[in-house]
């Protein structure tokens, strides 16, 4: 059959079948699909009686005309057999449902039959899908069939940090103490199934509220302040030197440190710090981005040095017009510098304030030919700081709000200290649990109060234990469950809302309403899920959220090939660590994993089409990541929407470096990797792993630029052997078009000419920006291959070809990914075939929207399965 | 505080299925549940993983390559080559073997099968889930001769998660045990447990936090009878942890009573990170024999490198030792000449130092090394994506009935589980075990 024919009737297929779905789905009479079948097809076959009898007179000879050669009793491809399957759906198919759904979306997708093999008529495959899906309908329709899911989970470490921040009002770097929690590439680890509780968890959970108590509860009398301030003057006419008082390009590691040395001392508190600050703007720039930072000496060339930032400030004023600028921090968040042991005895830790002219064009590697052009720093923004005044703790108010929050001031506690207690566990207890304790819940942590007193010699010190061991109990652990007498919906309800859209507790706004029964109301839901999104605390969900759902976490750890690269990263460009990354400041991938939650964010802020992830007329970009892609008139470290005109390069998420840096070799681009990205994070296909025994793709790009060969080439090689073929062939082509972009992320349709031998890089020569464009001009001489054919689609030449594709053909694959997605994170637990018609539902009323992102959050929050995940969805 | 029948976790040994311990094991279970044990001659396992495999080419003649991590193909006397020549002074304390493997790791994925080394689990059957390692057995039957039932420790730490493991180490089905991987942190739990505290202080603080427990206990009692069945299974795991804290508080309290040992710092270069991979691992090693020399453990088990490395910078040593420009990882797949051979020999200097330092501390009528028994290889080949016949290499435990000095090629028809090698292991380690996960006996072939 000649090609154009194959792909014309997959498609067609694919529309008889959305039209039949949706006429099941309006109203089930004895024959629908007929009648929508006939529409297209000339002849109209009898229907399929349901349940087993049209298994067996249907459906196994279905099987057994097209299927059963590959999934039968001799091959078990894709370890799938159709010749033993139970033909009964509706009344559960002996467990074998989740099998159904797979052939059911096989079918649906025209995946198979393979295009290679004999392919049923459009109307057989439909009657067929129509059989099947009414089977599973049936099932899920009648409640009792559900399987109650276990939704008690922990808290991920991300919602514990948070929780604990909105729980005692000080923002505590908590996470770092706790065992890691897994990651799993396209999944969400926000489930039952990640989020086990090991043997040493608890312990550590236990140390971690000590400690966190120990920020929030203060001891009585107030505290010892440490305050000094230190002055930097330029010392006179500028020179080639920088002035102490100014802070050229950042080069990482120790440098001038400003002096500014705080004792160990306070241990906790808050801090405040204050700079002096102006800018020195060479004509055409508009400002310059200063990061202040504290912690341990950073010694650049040893890498040993640890901080944790302080603030960033983007200078505009001049000299003349110093303006002071105010931090505010926890000090028990910055890491110290052990003191030195000499001998005459250990001496003192400190903490080290450091500042940084971050400011970045995209061109520093420019100067970094032979070593740093130190001349060059003059022509570029330079920071002016005249003073660093520290201070801590903050005493403005003693004790401060976070204490008294917990232990408010009344005359209980000296008239009865016991009724004190109880109040004050009370309210925490409640607060912590995020629903009301019961009375008995409250009593038993009296009785540890009571237990613990003698042993402490304060109030305060006994409460930070006590509180301690709330802060261990399943009841704030564990997501908020509405169970047998513990709490209502409507609690369970408004921390299911928090931890989706937050990551967090819920407000005291949503636990009113709880506590009013009023929140389990759509228009309820609505509002408050759209306040929730303008909070701030909605960027953490963008985060988190992102970052699983497109893995691009790994862009920040691929090796990149400094030979074939030597402009990518930033280098030390001398000393011991010479060649190698600069430490100590955010680097090129730090702004693209920026980007891509920058532009999830921005989607949502806009509630645009979902489809924008696939091509936008908009890029979320800052200078040195504009510089990197090409584009020009982006200025400053700020990140903004930059508008993209049609056809460009750049737009949506598959030409965004996290993606393709993360999905390439660091040498190369990887279209295998990249075809997995596209189908597991665009499509929702699960691709299986590749299976043991299966020999390696070699890279495309070798150890040098010398002897590249064409990865085409090396996958066609790869296809010849049948295990591989058979996956290969599916995912191959998906990463092709790729090919256009390089490993670091940028657009490059040119390559080496395959065998040929190129020049080397050379620093001196081919250095600079410029110089570096003329020499790749050299090598890439050869318009790479980025032409493929889709699985059962058309051929497509490069990523605007795919992209066309895409947004044309497979627009309802696209957003019931991204709705499968919110849904799954937002309950946290893997959707089943049960959830199926709850999707489609959802699905449908996006289409109706027009797929807009943010209006897609607030369906799936008012949806019935997030409101009641328990109950089996309604058919 | 009174034992209650939880505290020597019978339910956990239990659920490690497929292993079958002699009637012993009943003895050495009440034995646990009584005081320590009076001080007996230790014996001691470590396991030690490599990932991505081993170079292991074969020249056109059918030998070994001088720069394999083998030492020669086939079976026979062991001769050193480039890359394992750093086993010079330990040769007569080790064997290589070919052709052993887990099959319950064949089902995972290319980077997957790690998770089972020290497990032997099948991970592919019906349960999809690992299941207890033998140094957490051994620890669960012998861990009470000693300060702590184990060590376990890796260069990224934590555990990671499904198919990406980073701890050789776990307790059962669904409990990872954590690894460590800073050295200032292992060793002050090893050898600084009471910080500043005194001795009394800390018997104080374990009384008051065993009663409190109960408590907990009581609280998650009150809370699980409320929920749903499937729910309730899923919080079970919290009961154990709370269960694990109560047993470290009863244990931790028992050893209050003897003295913790003096350790010289002096050469412990505990700021060491995985930036400067060799001193790293050194310092690493030096704890794990620092922790068998004072009996302070006898169980250790250590991934120097996770088979997830790409996923982050801390696995990728060879670049920062050999300045090998691409991934770590790639070494693996492309095997490339030189970079390849160097990476295998930097790997066998690290653990033969750790055989050295045995070797060279007396003990008895023999070293440290006769009386420990160390597992070192990986769960890949030369072939990358492949989960069968793990480069290995035994060492040690010459007194523990193991005979040295051969490569032993189970290739082919000659095929047994790598599960006989654990069941002789663990019966060296007085563990009587008969059969541990898929075994069919012992591994004769190295028992003197």
């Amino acid at each position: 059959m000649p090609q154009s024919d194959l792909s014309g009737s997959a498609v067609r297929t694919t529309k008889v079948v959305a039209l039949m779905l949706t006429l099941v789905a309006a109203s089930w009479t004895r024959e629908p699909w007929v009648a929508a079948a006939s529409e297209v097809a000339p002849a109209s076959p009898p229907p399929i009686p349901a349940g087993p009898s049209g298994h067996r007179s249907h459906v196994q000879p279905f099987f057994a005309t097209y299927c059963i050669r590959c999934h039968g009793a001799e091959k078990t491809k894709g370890e799938m057999t159709l010749h033993t399957l139970n033909g009964d759906l509706a009344s559960g198919a002996g467990g074998e449902l989740d099998r159904w759904e797979r052939i059911l979306e096989v079918l649906d997708d025209g995946e198979m039959p393979p295009e290679d093999e004999k392919q049923p008529s459009a109307v057989e495959r439909a009657a067929v899908q129509a059989w099947i899906d009414q089977g599973m309908r049936d099932h899920v329709a009648k409640a009792s069939n559900a399987k109650p899911a276990p939704l008690a989970r922990r808290l991920t470490n991300f919602e514990y940090e948070n929780t604990m921040r909105d729980l005692l009002g000080i923002d505590l770097e908590l996470i770092k103490d706790l065992p890691q929690d897994p990651v799993k590439p396209y999944h969400f680890n926000n489930s039952a199934e990640f989020m086990l509780l090991g043997p040493d968890q608890l312990d550590r959970y236990l140390k971690t509220a000590r400690r966190a108590l120990a920020s929030a509860i203060v001891d009585p009398e107030k505290p010892k302040v440490f305050r000094q301030t230190w002055s930097l003057e330029p010392k006179g006419p500028a020179f080639a030197t920088m002035q102490p008082d100014e802070f050229g390009v950042y080069q990482g590691g120790g440098g001038r440190e400003g002096a500014a040395i705080i004792p160990s001392w306070p241990e906790t508190g808050e801090y405040r710090l204050r700079i002096k600050a102006a800018a020195i703007l060479p004509p055409g720039y508009k400002e310059v981005p200063l990061q202040i930072v504290m912690g341990s000496v950073l010694r650049g060339d040893f890498g040993t040095g640890e901080y944790t930032p302080v603030g960033t400030v983007h200078l505009t004023n001049d000299v003349d017009h110093l303006e002071e600028f105010e931090f505010r921090g926890r000090i028990e968040n910055h890491p110290m510098q052990v003191g030195e042991v000499t001998k005459h005895g250990q001496a003192p830790s400190t903490r080290h304030i450091y500042l940084q002219n971050l400011f970045d064009n995209g061109r520093l590697n420019d100067r970094l030919v032979n070593q740093f052009d130190t001349a060059w720093q003059f022509t570029v923004p330079r920071a002016v700081v005249r003073s660093i005044e520290f201070e801590a703790p903050v005493v403005d108010t003693w004790p401060p709000e976070h204490h008294t929050r917990i232990l408010p001031a009344s005359p209980l506690r000296s008239a009865d200290p016991d009724a004190y207690i109880r109040d004050v566990l009370d309210s925490f207890i409640t607060r912590a649990y995020r629903r009301p304790a019961s009375p008995e819940e409250r009593d038993r942590f009296f009785k540890i109060y009571k237990m613990l007193e003698p042993e402490f010699d304060s109030l305060e010190a006994t409460l930070r234990e006590t509180l301690a061991t709330v802060l261990v109990s399943p009841q704030f652990l564990y997501h908020t469950l509405a169970g047998d007498g513990l709490t209502t919906p409507d609690y369970e309800l408004a921390s299911r809302l928090s931890y989706f859209l937050w990551g967090s507790m819920p407000d005291q706004e949503l636990l009113s309403l709880a506590a009013n029964n009023r929140l389990d109301d759509t228009d309820v839901i609505k509002v408050q899920a759209r306040r929730m999104l303008a909070d701030p605390r909605a960027q953490d969900f963008v985060r988190n959220f992102t970052m699983q759902w497109l893995s691009i976490e790994k862009s920040r750890a691929v090796n990149i090939n400094r030979n074939l690269f030597p402009r990518f990263l930033y280098l030390v460009p001398n000393g011991e660590r010479a060649g190698q990354e600069q430490l100590y400041r955010p680097t090129i991938r730090d702004y693209m994993i920026d980007e891509t939650v920058g532009f999830i964010g921005e989607l949502i802020r806009r509630n645009a089409s979902v489809l924008a992830i696939v091509d936008s007329d908009f890029a979320w970009l800052n200078e040195p990541l504009a510089a990197h892609y090409g584009i020009d008139g982006v200025q400053g470290l700020r990140f903004r929407a930059v508008p993209v005109a049609p056809g460009a390069a750049i737009g949506g998420l598959p030409t965004q470096g996290s993606v393709l840096v993360g999905n390439g070799t660091g040498s190369a681009p990887h279209p295998i990797y990249r075809a997995v990205w596209l189908r597991e994070a665009i499509l929702g296909d699960e691709v299986p792993p590749p299976p043991a025994e299966v020999p390696a793709l070699s890279d495309s790009a070798g150890e040098k630029v010398e002897n590249a060969t064409s990865i085409k080439d090396l996958l066609r090689i790869h296809r010849t052997v049948e295990a591989c073929n058979d996956c290969h062939v599916r995912l191959d082509p998906w990463g092709i078009p790729f090919e256009e972009y390089n490993a670091i992320g940028q657009y490059q349709p040119f390559i080496p000419k395959n065998g040929a031998v190129v020049r080397r890089f050379q620093a001196n020569v081919d250095g600079t920006l410029e110089g570096y464009r003329k020499y790749l001009e050299t090598v890439n001489t050869v318009k790479v291959d980025a032409a493929a054919r889709v699985p059962n689609g058309p051929e497509v030449t490069g990523m605007r070809d795919l992209k066309n594709y895409l947004l044309n053909e497979r627009k309802e694959d696209i957003a019931e990914n991204v709705i499968r997605r919110l849904l799954t994170y937002a309950i946290g637990r893997p959707l089943t075939y049960h959830d199926r018609y709850a999707i489609e539902a959802l699905l449908d009323q996006s289409k109706h929207d027009d797929y807009r992102l943010q209006d897609m959050i607030l369906a799936v929050c008012s949806s019935d399965l997030f409101r009641t995940p328990t109950r089996a969805p309604r058919p | 505080m009174t034992l209650k029948s939880h505290h020597l976790s019978r339910r956990a040994v239990l659920r490690g299925g497929g292993i079958a311990l002699a009637l012993p094991f009943l003895g050495s279970m009440s034995r646990a549940a009584g005081l320590v044990a009076t001080k007996q001659q230790p014996k001691r396992m470590l396991i030690s993983y490599i990932a991505y495999g081993v170079y292991d080419p074969v020249t056109p003649d059918g030998k070994a390559h001088e720069w394999s991590w083998y030492p020669r193909h086939d079976s026979g006397p062991v001769t050193l080559n480039k890359a394992s020549a750093p086993f010079e002074s330990v040769k007569d304390s080790i064997t290589y073997l070919r052709g052993l493997d887990h099959p319950g790791g064949y089902g995972l994925g290319g980077h997957s099968s790690g998770d089972v080394f020290a497990t032997a689990a099948d991970m592919c059957g019906a349960d999809k889930t690992n299941n207890v390692s033998i140094d957490q057995l051994a620890a669960k039957i012998n861990g009470h001769h000693t300060r702590y039932p184990s060590l376990v420790l890796g260069s990224e730490g934590g555990t990671g998660s499904y198919g990406m493991s980073k701890t050789l180490s776990h307790a059962g089905p669904g409990q990872p045990v954590p690894a460590l991987e800073k050295p200032q942190e292992i060793f002050n739990r090893l050898f600084r447990p009471y910080a500043n505290h005194t001795v009394e202080d800390v018997r104080a603080r374990l009384k008051r936090e065993a009663s409190v427990l109960d408590l907990m206990m009581e609280n998650y009692e009150s809370l699980h009878g409320k929920l749903g069945v499937e729910d309730r299974r899923k919080m079970d795991e919290y009961l154990d942890s709370v269960r694990a804290i109560e047993q470290r508080v009863e244990r931790t309290s028992k050893w209050t009573h003897e003295e913790l040992p003096n350790i010289d710092t002096k050469g412990l270069n505990l700021e060491a990170t995985y930036h400067q991979p060799t001193e790293y691992m050194r310092c690493m090693y030096d704890l794990i024999y620092l922790a068998f020399q004072t009996d302070s453990t006898r169980f250790a088990t250590f991934m120097t490198e996770s088979e997830s490395s790409t996923g982050n910078l801390v696995g990728n040593f060879a670049n920062m030792v050999l300045g090998y420009t691409g991934a770590t990882h790639d070494i693996a797949h492309k095997r490339p000449e030189g970079a390849s051979g160097e990476w295998e020999k930097w790997r066998a200097e690290q653990h033969a130092y750790f055989l050295k330092r045995l070797r060279d501390t007396p003990e008895g009528d023999g070293t440290m090394l006769d009386t420990t028994v160390v597992l070192w290889g990986s769960a890949h080949p030369h072939g990358s994506h492949s989960t069968k016949d793990y480069p290995l290499q035994i060492a040690g435990g010459n007194q523990l009935g193991f005979k040295h000095g051969h490569l032993h090629n189970f290739e082919g028809a000659r095929k047994k589980p790598l599960s006989n090698l654990f069941v002789s292991m663990l019966n060296a380690v007085d563990v009587p075990v008969e059969k541990f996960a898929d075994s069919t006996g012992e591994l004769i072939e190295i028992l003197a």
